[in-house]
C-alpha cells in the first residue's frame, strides 16, 4: 500500500511542473511578447523609411521630368526662333539642351523603374521625345539653313507644338500617377505604422497584463506559500509546537512546506520527551530532598538519645568505667560530628526552598553581620580584612547573610600557614545586577576543581587539614540561584581566590 | 514551429531592406537583342500618306519585315531632311514635289518617266534609292464649289483672276512660297488677287463648305472629288505636275535587308492606281475608317498579305 501510494504521488510529481519551469516559462512568454512588439514596431518603421525613401525618389522623378519638359520648351523655343530670325545664338540654349536631353531621359526612365506602368510610360514619353527631336527639331533646322522661307511656312503647321503638347499631356500623365504612387505609398506607410502604433501600445498593455498576472501568480504560488511557512517558524519559534502549515502542493513550495511540518513534528517529539523526563528528574529531586529532610530530621531524636545516654554513662558510672571514659568520648565526638552533618544536610535542603522574604538590604550590613559571627576565626587567623563601598541589594536577608557568611569563613579557613592572611570584599555593577566578591591570598585552587566545589559534600582537602562537612558552598549556590543570580570562583592554585556571586540591584529609578 | 520561421522571415526580410535600397539595375530590354532592327518609315502630314504608310508596312511585316512607322511628320522638306540625317529609312514621296521643292528643280520635267529618272539621279546622288513609281497621280489642284464657279464663270485656275475682290485659297502654309502654290500661279496665270489662308491638311473642304475661303487646294485623289460637290479647276499652264509616288529608301537599309525588300515595296506600289486610292481616300476621308484597317483589306484583295 506504501509502495503503491508513494508510486502515485511520484507520477503526480512528474506531471505537475515544477515552480522553477513554471516561472521560466512565464518569463519565456513575456520575452517573446516583448520581442514580438519590438519586431512589429521595427518592421513599421522600417516600412516607413522605405516610404519616404520611394517618395523620395518620386519627388526626383518628378523633378526629372520638369527638368526634361523645360529642356524640350527650350529645344521648341530656340528653334522657331532661329527659324524666325536666322540667328545662330538662338540655338545655343537649344544646342545645349539637344545634348543633354538623352541623359535627362535616362535619369528618369530609372528613377521610376520601381512601377512597370510608370516605366512605360517613361519609355513611351522617350520615343515621344526622340521623335520630336528627330523628325522634328533637327530636320527643322536643317530646312532653315538651306531654305529658311520653307522652314518659316513649315513652323506655322504647329506640327512641333502639338508633338510637345502630346509629350505634354503624357508627362501630366506620367506625374499624376507618381504622384498618386507617392500618396498610395505615404498612406500604406502611415497606415502601417499607425497599425503598428496599436499593436504596440495593445501589446505594451498585454505585457504589463501578462506582468500583472505574473506578479499575482507569484504572489499567490510563491509569496504567500513562504510567507505562511514563515508565519508558522515565527509560531514555532515563539513555542506553539503544534503549528504546521498545509502541505498539498507538489512542487518545490510543497517540499518547504513538508520540511517544516517533518522539522516542528521532530520538535514537538524531542520537546515532550524533554518535558517529561524533567519532570521525572524534578519528581526525583523533590523525593530525595524530601527523603534528606525527613531523613536528617528524624536521625536527630536516636542521637540525642545516643548522646543522652553517653552523658548518664560518664555522669553515673565514670568511676566503674576506669579507662572507658575514652570509649564514651569516642561516641560522644562521633554524635556531635553526626549531629552536624545533619544540621547541614537539613540546612542545604531547606536552602533555596520556601518564600523569599525580599526588602531592600545594604550589603555593607550583612558584611558586618558575618564579620560579627566570625569574629572568632577571623582573630585566629589574624586577617586583615578590607571592605570597599558596597550597595544596597533587595535580597532575602537571612539567605544573603548567610553566603557572604560561608565566603568569608572559607577565606579565612583556607589560609596558608605563615602568610599574613587578607579578605578583601567589594562589588562592581553588571546590567541590572550587582556583582559582590570575597578575594583572599589562601591556598587557591586547581582551574578544574573550580566548578566542583560547588556540589554538596565536595571537598579538595582532608577533614583532618581544614574541618568542615563540605556543604557550605553547595548552601550558597542554592541561596544565590534562588535570587536569580549566579555564583562562580576564580582562582590560582597556592596565591588564592575570588569568589563571585551576583545579585539583583535596587531599582533606582 | 510557423512563429519561428515567421520570425526568421522577418529578419530576413529586415536585413533585406537595410542592404538593398539602391538596386538601379539599367534597363536593357528595349534593345532588342537578335531580332533585325526594324525599318523606319516616315509619312507625311495627311490622310493620303497615312494610308501609303501602312499599305507598305502591312506588306512589309507580312513578308516578314519589321517595320516602324512614323506617322505625321511633317511636309516634304522637313521630311526629307530627317531621312538625310538618319532618322528615317524610307517614305513615300511625290516625284513631282521631290523635284520642285527638294531638288530645287523649277524647269518642268517633260513627262513622268523623265521626272522619275530625274529625281532618281537626284537620289542616287544623296545615298538613296527611288523606289519603283505608283501608276496613280495625287497632283494638286484647285478646287470650288459649283456655285461658285457658276456664279462667277470660273473653270480654269486662269478664271480666277477676274473675280471681283479677289479670292481666298485655303491651303497648307507652304503653300505661300511653292512654285506649286501662289509662286507658280502668280508666274504663269498673273493670280494677283488670290491670299493663302493656311489650313491644317484636310480642312480645307470644311472651310469651302462654310465660306471660308472660296477656293482649297486639293489633291487629285481626295476621296471627296467623287462626290460631286466640288469642282476642280483645269490647269491649262500647268503650275500643278504630274505626282506619281515612288519610295525614297537609303542605301544601306536596302543592302541590309536585302533584294526581297525591294520586291514587296514596289508590288505594292504598282497595285496603286488612282482608283484604288480614291476609293481607300474616301473610305479613310469621308467615312472615317482606319487607315490601317482600309490597306489591310486592300493588300488582301491584291493578295500581298
Amino acid at each position: 500500500v506504501t509502495r503503491a501510494r508513494e508510486g502515485s504521488r511520484l507520477v503526480r510529481r512528474t506531471f505537475r511542473t515544477p515552480l522553477t519551469t513554471r516561472v521560466l516559462l512565464l518569463s519565456a512568454v513575456a520575452a517573446v511578447l516583448v520581442g514580438t512588439v519590438m519586431v512589429v514596431l521595427i518592421v513599421a518603421v522600417t516600412g516607413q523609411r522605405d516610404a519616404a525613401r520611394s517618395a523620395f525618389r518620386s519627388q526626383e522623378a518628378l523633378a526629372a521630368g520638369n527638368q526634361l519638359e523645360k529642356s524640350l520648351i527650350t529645344i521648341e523655343n530656340g528653334v522657331r526662333g532661329y527659324v524666325a530670325s536666322r540667328r545662330e545664338r538662338f540655338l545655343d540654349p537649344a544646342n545645349e539642351a539637344l545634348s543633354s536631353y538623352p541623359g535627362e531621359v535616362r535619369q528618369l526612365s530609372s528613377l521610376v523603374d520601381d512601377d512597370p506602368g510608370q516605366q512605360a510610360r517613361a519609355r513611351q514619353i522617350g520615343v515621344e521625345i526622340d521623335d520630336y527631336v528627330k523628325l522634328w527639331a533637327r530636320p527643322l533646322i536643317g530646312v532653315a539653313r538651306r531654305q529658311p522661307a520653307q522652314a518659316r511656312s513649315i513652323v506655322i503647321t504647329n506640327q512641333g507644338r502639338l508633338r510637345l503638347d502630346r509629350i505634354q499631356r503624357d508627362f501630366a500623365r506620367l506625374f499624376a500617377r507618381e504622384r498618386a504612387v507617392i500618396n498610395a505609398r505615404e498612406q500604406r506607410a502611415e497606415q502601417r505604422s499607425s497599425r503598428a502604433t496599436a499593436i504596440g501600445a495593445g501589446g505594451l498593455a498585454l505585457v504589463l497584463l501578462v506582468a500583472g498576472g505574473v506578479t499575482l501568480y507569484l504572489r499567490r504560488a510563491v509569496v504567500r506559500p513562504v510567507v505562511t511557512v514563515a508565519a508558522a517558524t515565527g509560531r514555532l519559534a515563539a513555542g506553539e509546537l503544534s503549528a504546521r502549515v498545509p502541505a498539498r502542493r507538489h512542487d518545490e513550495l510543497g517540499d518547504l512546506a513538508r520540511g517544516f511540518n517533518a522539522m516542528a513534528d521532530s520538535l514537538q517529539r524531542s520537546r515532550a520527551q524533554l518535558e517529561h523526563s524533567n519532570a521525572e528528574l524534578k519528581r526525583s529531586n523533590a523525593e530525595l530532598d524530601q527523603f534528606a529532610s525527613v531523613t536528617s530530621h528524624d536521625l536527630q531524636a536516636p542521637l540525642t538519645t545516643i548522646s543522652m545516654y553517653a552523658e548518664l554513662i560518664e555522669r553515673r558510672h565514670a568511676s566503674d568505667l576506669n579507662g572507658g571514659m575514652a570509649l564514651v568520648d569516642g561516641i560522644r565526638n562521633a554524635t556531635q560530628e553526626a549531629r552536624t552533618l545533619i544540621r547541614d544536610l537539613l540546612e542545604y535542603s531547606r536552602a533555596g526552598r520556601g518564600e523569599l522574604a525580599l526588602e531592600v538590604v545594604p550589603v555593607e550590613e550583612m558584611v558586618n553581620r558575618a564579620l560579627e559571627v566570625l569574629a572568632g576565626p577571623i582573630e585566629a587567623a589574624g586577617a586583615r580584612v578590607t571592605v570597599s563601598e558596597l550597595p544596597s541589594v533587595r535580597v532575602d536577608r537571612a539567605g544573603v547573610c548567610r553566603v557572604l557568611q560561608n565566603l568569608i569563613g572559607n577565606a579565612v579557613k583556607f589560609t596558608v600557614p605563615g602568610r599574613p592572611s587578607e579578605v578583601a570584599i567589594g562589588a562592581s555593577r553588571e546590567g541590572t545586577m550587582w556583582r559582590i566578591w570575597v578575594r583572599d591570598n589562601g591556598i587557591g585552587m586547581k582551574a578544574e576543581d573550580a566548578e566542583r566545589i560547588f556540589q554538596p559534600f565536595k571537598r579538595l582537602h582532608g577533614e583532618e587539614a581544614y574541618p568542615g562537612t563540605g556543604i557550605g558552598l553547595a548552601i550558597c549556590e542554592r541561596i544565590v540561584t534562588q535570587h536569580g543570580g549566579r555564583i562562580w570562583v576564580t582562582s590560582t592554585l597556592g596565591e588564592g581566590s575570588t569568589f563571585l556571586f551576583t545579585l539583583p540591584a535596587v531599582e533606582t529609578t | 514551429v510557423t512563429r519561428r520561421v515567421a520570425v526568421v522571415l522577418v529578419l530576413t526580410l529586415l536585413v533585406a531592406a537595410g542592404c538593398g535600397g539602391g538596386s538601379n539595375k539599367p534597363n536593357t530590354a528595349t534593345a532588342g537583342g537578335d531580332a533585325p532592327a526594324p525599318l523606319v518609315i516616315g509619312t507625311k502630314n495627311f490622310a493620303e500618306q497615312f494610308l501609303l504608310g501602312e499599305l507598305y508596312k502591312q506588306a512589309l511585316e507580312a513578308k516578314g519585315f519589321p517595320v516602324e512607322l512614323k506617322e505625321n511628320i511633317g511636309s516634304s522638306e522637313i521630311i526629307h531632311q530627317a531621312l538625310t540625317d538618319g532618322a528615317l529609312d524610307m517614305y513615300p514621296e511625290y516625284v513631282g514635289v521631290l523635284l520642285s521643292e527638294v531638288a530645287n528643280v523649277r524647269r518642268r520635267p517633260a513627262s513622268p518617266s523623265a521626272a522619275y529618272k530625274t529625281a532618281q539621279a537626284f537620289e542616287q546622288k544623296n545615298g538613296f534609292v527611288l523606289l519603283g513609281m505608283t501608276p496613280f497621280s495625287d497632283a494638286n489642284a484647285l478646287a470650288v464649289k459649283p456655285a461658285f464657279a457658276r456664279r462667277n464663270h470660273v473653270r480654269d485656275i486662269g478664271d480666277l483672276a477676274d473675280v471681283p475682290g479677289g479670292v481666298t485659297i485655303g491651303a497648307p502654309p507652304e503653300f505661300r512660297t511653292r512654285f506649286e502654290g501662289l509662286v507658280g500661279l502668280a508666274q504663269r496665270y498673273r493670280l494677283r488677287n488670290a491670299t493663302a489662308e493656311p489650313l491644317a491638311i484636310g480642312r480645307q473642304y470644311a472651310a469651302l463648305d462654310s465660306g471660308r475661303v472660296d477656293v482649297a487646294a486639293v489633291f487629285t485623289t481626295d476621296g471627296q472629288l467623287a462626290s460631286g460637290r466640288y469642282v476642280v479647276l483645269g490647269d491649262p499652264r500647268g503650275v500643278f505636275g504630274t505626282q506619281h509616288v515612288a519610295p525614297i529608301i537609303s542605301r544601306s537599309a536596302l543592302r541590309t535587308r536585302g533584294p526581297r525588300v525591294r520586291a514587296v515595296i514596289d508590288a505594292v506600289s504598282k497595285r496603286l492606281t488612282a482608283t484604288a486610292m480614291r476609293r481607300m481616300n474616301a473610305a479613310v476621308q469621308l467615312r472615317g475608317r482606319a487607315s490601317a484597317e482600309v490597306a489591310d483589306e486592300f493588300l488582301r484583295s491584291q493578295g500581298l498579305k
